[in-house]
């Protein structure tokens, strides 16, 4: 364990080293990054700022929401998602002969050749947000402070589920980058509460695919509201994972190399 | 070739591996159609190959494109499960013990890069210290010696990128054996190389080996498995066509030389048993192919000499691209 923590950190600096080899483009990613994932946030700024807003959502409480889907975005995607692209890309090109070569289990060394430094901007602006938003809100009560932090985590292992499914897929599908699109469109739903939505729609988000605990589920403990189906969404969300590592392990096997 | 039992590393026994390809024409019609229905092409890359590889051997793998000799070093790396069939690599399965068996092993992909691009392969070096949990004292040594025979101990400090081919190679030879591995698999490790660079690779090569090291090589520069191999393998369509010693492969052919000669006079016919005219440059001047089993060498310039007077003459070894060519046809 010991070890692949050491592997990790090595290979976390020489991913950051990797972009300071192009700070302009590096420094300018950062920035795409963030603005891209500040839309939604804006969006929500101009409907309470032409009187409009959320029912049953004040503008603050709804910031907590979208920053906390930053927060888990800003966790999930540099350090286990950028496997996704890593994968189609090695696959595609005959490189992940290279990984299996390695003395390690795959799926952790592909983890390890896949982090993304640049998207830890949204990490940064997550924060941000969400101090802004904390701040502006009554204060939350100790154990819903504390239940916030494994909630996050539960919907960064959420995420890494589809970070396993779609790279999986990529073994027998190469260069399958629609699917990471399709996705990013889909858990944008997740940056809204749940309640906006009709009653098909939040019963899906809460325990067929359960988006809903990216972040409206963490920002609402947090916040103290109620939730329909808490257990449920939270039982479903950590089966995710579980599947995504069978997935992913299954897909692998239909990895044939590329010729030559 | 007779092995020691004792000493073998590798053992492949009737290892077979069979794809399934799509195939389809180029049309923009083809395309089309294969939106919706693909031709499948079932290709066996190996038929049943068998060999065994004693430690410190250094064999070279020769065969044209496509002939089966990457899918057996991916077999035999762990990176591809067979069809069928059985390989041991130092008592490990290699597919199914990949983990624990791959620390063993190092690997030279000519044309893929172990080094990251952007920044200096030093760096790499070290995120493999930590895979391969090399300890310090260990990874220093292997480091300054490597880099010292290999002469880049400036070079590994500049990013991958700025390199020559020659020093990124180089680096790639590093990075594969920093762990000393027992075993090390090239595929292609000279390809595009100048004559000085795969010089020293070859040297590196040699060094190493005699310091124990296995090396199975898979190339189709002829000039890398007669600078290297005593041993070569040959396959073609997936079957071995010729498994023995360098010296065997080139008298494979025959007791036959390539005869250069020039004369006063105008050339005989020459057409007695044992002579091919490869080349007839002008009536005073050809090339031939001699069979010495039919017509004796001292005969042969004898009666030439006698017929039309020698005045240039020059004996050659067949080279070893015809006997390669002959293998594969």
């Amino acid at each position: 364990m010991t070890g692949n923590v050491r592997i990790y950190i090595q290979a976390f600096k020489l991913a950051f080293a990797r972009r300071m080899a192009y700070r302009g483009d590096f420094l300018f990613s950062c920035v795409l990054t963030l603005l891209y994932e500040s839309v939604i946030p804006l969006v929500t700024v101009l409907i309470y700022g032409s009187g409009y807003s959320f029912p049953g959502w004040g503008f603050y409480e709804v910031l907590a929401i979208q920053s906390a889907f930053m927060l888990a975005r800003g966790l999930a995607y540099p350090t286990l998602f950028g496997m996704v692209i890593t994968t189609i890309e090695l696959v595609k090109n005959g490189q992940f002969d290279l990984l299996l070569l390695k003395p390690r289990s795959i799926l952790f060394i592909t983890i390890a050749t896949g982090i993304e430094t640049e998207d830890l901007s949204t990490l940064l602006g997550g924060a941000v947000l969400f101090t802004i938003a904390v701040c502006n809100l009554p204060p939350a009560g100790l154990l819903n402070a504390l239940l916030f932090i494994p909630l996050l985590l539960c919907s960064v292992a959420f995420l890494f589920s589809f970070a396993l499914l779609m790279a999986g897929s990529s073994f027998k599908w190469v260069g399958n980058y629609r699917l990471y699109e399709i996705f990013s469109t889909v858990t944008q739903f997740a940056s809204y509460p749940l309640s906006i939505f009709p009653s098909p729609m939040r019963a899906a988000f809460s325990f067929v695919v359960p988006i809903a605990v990216i972040a409206f589920i963490p920002a609402s403990v947090l916040l103290g509201h109620s939730i329909e189906f808490l257990l449920l969404s939270i039982g479903t969300s950590l089966l995710f994972p579980v599947l995504g590592l069978l997935y992913w392990h299954k897909m692998l096997r239909n990895y044939t190399s590329a010729g030559g | 070739m007779t092995l020691k039992e004792d000493t073998i590393s590798i053992v492949v026994n009737n290892l077979k591996k069979t794809f399934i390809t799509y195939t389809r024409g180029h049309t923009f019609r083809d395309a089309v159609k294969s939106l919706f229905k693909r031709q499948k092409m079932v290709v066996e890359a190996l038929k049943g190959i068998t060999f065994l590889v004693e430690q410190g051997e250094l064999t070279g793998f020769l065969g044209p494109n496509g002939a089966g000799k990457s899918t057996t070093l991916k077999i035999l790396t762990g990176v591809l499960f067979p069809t069928g069939g059985d390989a041991s690599v130092l008592g490990y399965i290699p597919w199914k013990h990949r983990k624990k068996y791959v620390s063993h092993i190092g690997a030279v992909f000519g044309q893929k890069s172990q080094l990251i691009w952007d920044i200096p392969p030093l760096d790499s070096f070290y995120l493999n210290r930590a895979i391969y949990d090399i300890d310090t004292g260990k990874f220093d040594h292997n480091l300054n010696s490597m880099t010292e025979m290999l002469g880049v101990r400036d070079l590994i400090r500049k990013p991958t990128r700025e390199l020559s081919l020659g020093e990124r190679m180089k680096c790639e030879f590093i990075m594969a054996m920093l762990h000393d591995p027992k075993i090390v698999f090239l595929d292609e490790p000279t390809i595009g190389l100048d004559v000085l660079a795969k010089d020293k690779i070859r040297e590196f090569i040699l060094e190493k080996n005699k310091l124990g090291v296995t090396f199975i090589l898979t190339t189709h520069d002829l000039d890398d498995v007669e600078h290297l191999a005593r041993r070569v393998i040959v396959i073609n369509h997936g079957e071995i066509v010729f498994d023995d010693s360098m010296e065997r492969l080139k008298s494979h052919m025959g007791n036959k030389k390539i005869v250069h000669v020039t004369t006063q006079k105008n050339l005989p016919p020459l057409n007695e048993a044992g002579i091919t005219v490869s080349n007839r440059i002008s009536e005073f001047e050809a090339e031939l192919e001699l069979d010495m089993s039919q017509m004796k060498l001292n005969r042969f310039i004898e009666d030439l000499n006698k017929a039309s007077t020698i005045s240039d003459l020059s004996i050659e070894q067949l080279p070893i691209e015809r006997i390669i060519k002959e293998l594969y046809a």
